[in-house]
């Protein structure tokens, strides 16, 4: 058993006493006014507590373990978001800082000035050559769709990789959940919208759980053929909920990547406890998020409570 | 000094030597775990301070084994005793009980008392089961000394 990250981990379970429980959830979405739901949550924070942030909570998590290389795989989707976001303010001559997402492994300083210069060996090893295979579809095609497409799963791609490379079974199980996911999701898209061949095989990554092939040729047969291969796989209930609404999957997606993360609450050294916490705080913020527009426009209780993610605490 | 007595020596030295070694990486393990904790919460220090203390434990039975030892073959007192071999090397092999598991009981119970500061983190009114899990691994360093001492005051000088 390796005691790596004890100082960390114990130092993540006191934070996870300031985590949002069902409990204030329920009170949070019986709330009538902004006001009650911003005492709720800052007397669950405790007072003089920051707000909590995805880059605060990364920033702590690196302060704990600065040489926890393996938790840099739950960035990559934002630095690939980074990336298509300069690439194609690039492409737009704006500014990117604007569109960047944060916490992220990029510098994002560097990221612009080394695309337009195209001097690739500036960024990471992982975003290297999709970086310049983006430029190059980008400005070649000016298809912004296929492009993005080639980014996203040139992700996946990375997070895999990365994850095999850690020796970490969360890692892989992540990478693994997050392709899956975002597979279905593409899959789905390019049945409706009727997408050719070439293009789906670009958009899709395919992982150990789901055979790209075989996704490609059931996305080409519309959504019932898609449904229909994957009721045959271990995705029958993801398939079922993808059918009654795009929503209830994209529930089902954080769902399954928290019960990943709930395995490291019994932990007690490692990196998973960390991995675990991050998950939960993106969960939580979520949660926050989804309370405060439905608030707004009036949706009612009993549907907010069904589209509340499951929480780690 | 005869090469008996020297066995003798040896043999209480490793018994403080590896229970000794055993308890610092114990407590060096909660106490890392420990810190983690009080660095959000210093409140929880008395609570965590208990478990830290628990594999400190093999180290002092390490260094009174050691004494009794020295006591018993007259190195602590001025008078050497004039032990032989067969002596000598009962004494050595009476030191190894609580040297041996010192060492691996102290570094077990550093882990289980490093995962119990996680339930004091998150659950301190449940401390004490944390305790109750870490002092457990007392048990077996509890009977290597006792193994150990028994030993000591049965051999014949």
């Amino acid at each position: 058993m390796s005691t790596k990250y004890a100082n960390a981990v114990a130092a993540i379970r006191a934070m996870e006493n300031s985590l949002l429980s069902r409990n204030d959830l329920d009170q949070l979405i019986n709330t009538a006014t902004k006001t009650e739901r911003e005492n709720i949550v800052a007397s669950k924070r405790g007072s003089g507590a920051e707000e909590l942030t995805l880059e605060g909570v990364w920033e702590t998590i690196r302060a704990y373990a600065p040489d926890c290389r393996e938790l840099e795989i739950l960035l990559y989707r934002n630095d690939f978001h980074n990336l298509k976001a300069a690439l194609k303010s690039m492409i737009a001559g704006k500014e990117p800082q604007g569109y960047y997402i944060r916490p992220t492994n990029l510098d994002l300083d560097a990221l612009y000035p080394a695309l337009s210069a195209k001097d690739y060996e500036q960024l990471p090893e992982y975003v290297r050559g999709t970086a310049e295979e983006a430029y190059e579809l980008l400005t070649r095609t000016l298809d912004g769709q296929l492009a993005d497409s080639l980014v996203d799963t040139a992700c996946m791609r990375a997070m895999q990789r990365a994850a095999e490379k850690s020796g970490s079974d969360f890692m892989r199980k992540y990478a693994q959940l997050t392709t899956v996911c975002a597979d279905i999701k593409t899959a789905y898209r390019c049945s409706r919208m009727k997408k050719q061949r070439s293009f789906i095989e670009t958009a899709v990554c395919g992982s150990d759980a789901l055979d790209k092939d075989s996704l490609v040729r059931a996305s080409l047969g519309g959504t019932e053929g898609l449904f229909a291969y994957l009721e045959a796989t271990s995705y029958g209930d993801a398939a079922k909920l993808l059918a009654e609404s795009p929503a209830k999957f994209e529930k089902w997606c954080d769902d399954v990547i928290m019960e990943l993360a709930e395995g490291a609450r019994m932990e007690a050294f490692g990196a998973d406890p960390l991995a675990a916490y991050f998950i939960a705080a993106e969960a939580e913020l979520k949660n926050l998020r989804i309370i405060s527009v439905c608030k707004e426009s009036g949706t009612d209780r009993e549907t907010i409570t069904e589209r509340m993610r499951k929480l780690y605490v | 000094m005869t090469n008996g007595l020297v066995l003798a020596i040896l043999g209480a030295a490793l018994a403080a030597l590896l229970a000794g070694i055993g308890s610092a990486k114990g407590v060096g393990l909660v106490g890392e775990a420990a810190a983690g904790v009080v660095s959000v919460d210093p409140s929880k220090f008395s609570k965590v301070l208990i478990l830290e203390l628990l594999p400190g434990t093999q180290g002092l039975y390490g260094l009174l084994t050691a004494i009794l030892m020295l006591s018993r073959v007259g190195v602590i007192g001025g008078s050497p005793a004039e032990l032989t071999m067969a002596q000598g090397w009962s004494f050595f092999i009476a030191a190894l009980p609580i040297a041996v598991v010192g060492l691996i009981s102290a570094i077990f119970q550093g882990k289980t008392a490093a995962a119990g500061v996680g339930i004091t983190a998150k659950k301190p009114e449940h401390n004490g089961k944390g305790i109750i899990m870490a002092a457990m691994v007392e048990t077996y360093a509890i009977l290597a000394l006792l193994v150990s001492i028994l030993l000591t005051y049965n051999i014949n000088i």
